[in-house]
């Protein structure tokens, strides 16, 4: 029963509220709320009612179906329904690995075939943090060296508020808690109370929206040596993950790799990949 | 070097030995008439070691009912003979080789950890595999690395030199060793093992565990072998060895399969993170065996 809470002045989400617009939600992005996460959606889209002034679900639900507006409509419950948590150096066996494993293995492959580019992306980039952490590393490793490469770093998100502040590049000190001392010093330009990217490792992550769902934009990210997707499969549901990681498959290059969430796994999702044990932390290769 | 580090190692008096119970119950593990009273009167004839072996078998880790145990005739009727012997003989080389070196203290606790670990993924492995290694998986992973402890002890200097080329060069352990050292701790470890009179499988498994295809015991040597590189996996790395791998790569894990084991059923992933907990139990493990008042195991 959808009724108006006067008191608190907030809309109540019946249980088939609940389930269409969980349902539109899952067709638009692959993001799934398990019948558990009631209160944890009606949480989240109260704020798109009352941005909205809408007094109950089915209007909402309704402006999303048929409104002409609704794919701005729909960039800001993109916004309300994704959890953007993310830091730098996010990880660290895994950033580790990444840096001391599978990166000189990815570069010495280039080299040996005389091509110096280098493609990485990190899908699901949310506010920047793991782009940037990619860009630092690949500095590190190549120093000087770097002029001599192409190297892109593509970071796609669907959150446009994310990508907004990922654009901002200015972080506070609670997401670089991970940042070691000497890093924080070489790559951030202190900023009020805050720490900006310096221009050199920004320029080499490009920023993009792109929502998971769209497979053919996504078919389209192509000859990639590693792709992070970390922390994001574990918002889809069985059928979204095999869809998506397939594609991600797709979207490497033969030896490339792909690094999901520390303790995500790949178990029932897809077999194409083989399983690399790196020290501490654990990789997806495409042979 | 003039004379070989392996000669030399032979050559040493003081090379330690097992307690001489210790090497009479792993004796008798051998003969046909090995019995619960054969067992817990030859290892009450040395009355520390007898406290502690109980005191291990009452541990968080060992321990089986509510009730403690408190003669070793009743442990081995809770645990089973082969389970007392194999707490016997860990207790033994962990006392006569504590994770406490002459020096540089802190690789030599890494290499017991990495051992303890090794010990501990294999336990869990032969219970997913159904292997029934009746704990011998256990002081298999204990000791396949021995030879480290030896040449840690023995050759200090040098063996932090072969660590620190391993590590310079990302080569095994093994190759490092044999590169400063002309000798390998698989070559030491077996020497030792045969020193002591271990069991074959136990010789089996320090020469062995890197080229488990060649080993007798085919089935445990795999098994460690394998467990000895998750243990790496999870950092319990030993030193030296940070190396990748792809498990479903590897000849032991070929083995396994072909001795028909369902080594298909086993979630890696998830086991992989299961042994980031396996931290915890090395260190529970380490405590049970070095409470104060367990100290001061005099033999002779
Ligand atoms: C928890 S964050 C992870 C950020 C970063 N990868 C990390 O591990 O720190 C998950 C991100 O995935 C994004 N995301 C969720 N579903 C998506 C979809 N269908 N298409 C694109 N991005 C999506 C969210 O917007 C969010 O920013
Ligand atoms: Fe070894
Ligand atoms: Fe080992």
């Amino acid at each position: 029963m959808s009724e108006l809470r006067t008191s608190a002045g907030t809309a109540q989400m019946t249980d088939d509220n609940f389930r269409l617009l969980r349902d539109f939600i899952y067709e638009h992005s692959g993001i799934y709320f398990s019948d558990t996460k009631k209160a944890q959606l009606e949480n989240r889209l109260m704020l798109r009612l009352r941005a909205n002034n809408l007094t109950d679900y089915d209007k909402y639900y309704y402006m999303l179906k048929y409104d002409p507006q609704a794919s701005k409509e729909m960039r800001s419950l993109f916004d309300s329904v994704t959890t953007n948590e993310t830091s730098f150096f996010r990880s660290p066996p895994q950033i580790q690995a990444f840096q001391e494993k599978a990166l000189p293995e990815l570069m010495n492959n280039r080299e040996n075939i005389g091509e110096k580019t280098l493609r990485l992306w990190s899908a699901g980039c949310s506010t920047g943090d793991e782009p940037y952490t990619m860009a630092i590393i690949v500095k590190e490793l190549l120093q000087e060296r770097l002029s001599e490469w192409d190297v892109k770093i593509f970071a796609s998100d669907i959150s446009e508020k994310a990508l907004r502040s990922a654009r901002s590049a200015t972080y506070n000190e609670y997401t670089l808690r991970s940042v070691p001392p000497e890093i924080k010093k070489k790559y951030f330009v202190p900023d009020g109370s805050q720490y900006k990217i310096n221009d050199e490792i920004r320029m080499l992550v490009e920023l993009q929206y792109l929502n998971f769902n769209d497979s053919k934009r996504v078919r389209l990210m192509r000859g990639f040596d590693a792709i992070f997707c970390r922390n994001v499969l574990i918002y889809f549901d069985d059928t979204a993950k095999k869809r998506f990681v397939s594609q991600l498959y797709d979207n490497l290059n033969p030896g490339g790799y792909l690094f999901i969430g520390h303790s995500e796994s790949l178990h029932n999702i897809s077999r194409a990949f083989k399983l690399v044990h790196f020290p501490g932390a654990l990789g997806y290769k495409k042979e | 070097m003039d004379i070989s580090v392996f000669d030399t190692i032979k050559n040493i008096d003081d090379l330690p030995t097992l307690p001489s119970v210790a090497m009479e119950v792993i004796g008798l593990s051998r003969s046909a008439e090995v019995s619960i009273n054969k067992v817990s009167e030859c290892i009450y004839k040395d009355p520390p070691l007898a406290t502690k072996v109980l005191r291990v078998a009452n541990s968080a880790f060992y321990r089986r009912g509510a009730t403690e145990v408190d003669t070793l005739h009743r442990a081995i009727l809770m645990m089973g003979l082969n389970e007392i012997i194999n707490i016997t003989t860990s207790v033994s080389v962990l006392s006569i080789l504590p994770p406490k070196g002459s020096e540089g203290e802190t690789l030599r606790k890494a290499f017991w950890d990495h051992c303890i670990a090794t010990g501990l993924i294999a336990r869990h492995i032969d219970k997913k595999l159904g292997m029934r290694s009746m704990g011998r998986e256990f002081v298999g992973g204990l000791l396949h690395d021995i030879g480290k402890i030896i040449l840690d002890e023995y050759f200090h200097k040098e063996y932090m030199e072969a660590h620190a080329f391993s590590i310079d060069v990302d080569c095994p352990m093994y190759e490092a060793e044999l590169e400063v050292l002309g000798t390998t701790h698989m070559e030491i470890g077996h020497f030792l093992a045969q020193k002591w009179d271990l069991p074959g499988y136990i010789a089996d498994i320090t020469l062995y565990h890197h080229q488990p295809g060649e080993a007798q015991y085919k089935d445990i040597t795999a098994l460690i072998s394998i467990s000895d590189l998750l243990a790496k996996a999870k950092e319990f790395s030993c030193g030296g060895d940070r190396l990748s791998f792809v498990l479903t790569d590897q000849p032991a894990w070929h083995m396994l399969k072909q001795m028909g084991y369902p080594v298909h059923m086993i979630d890696i992933e998830r086991f992989t993170f299961e042994i980031e907990d396996i931290g915890k139990e090395v260190n529970n493990y380490i405590s049970t065996f070095s409470e104060p008042g367990a100290e001061g195991f005099v033999h002779e």
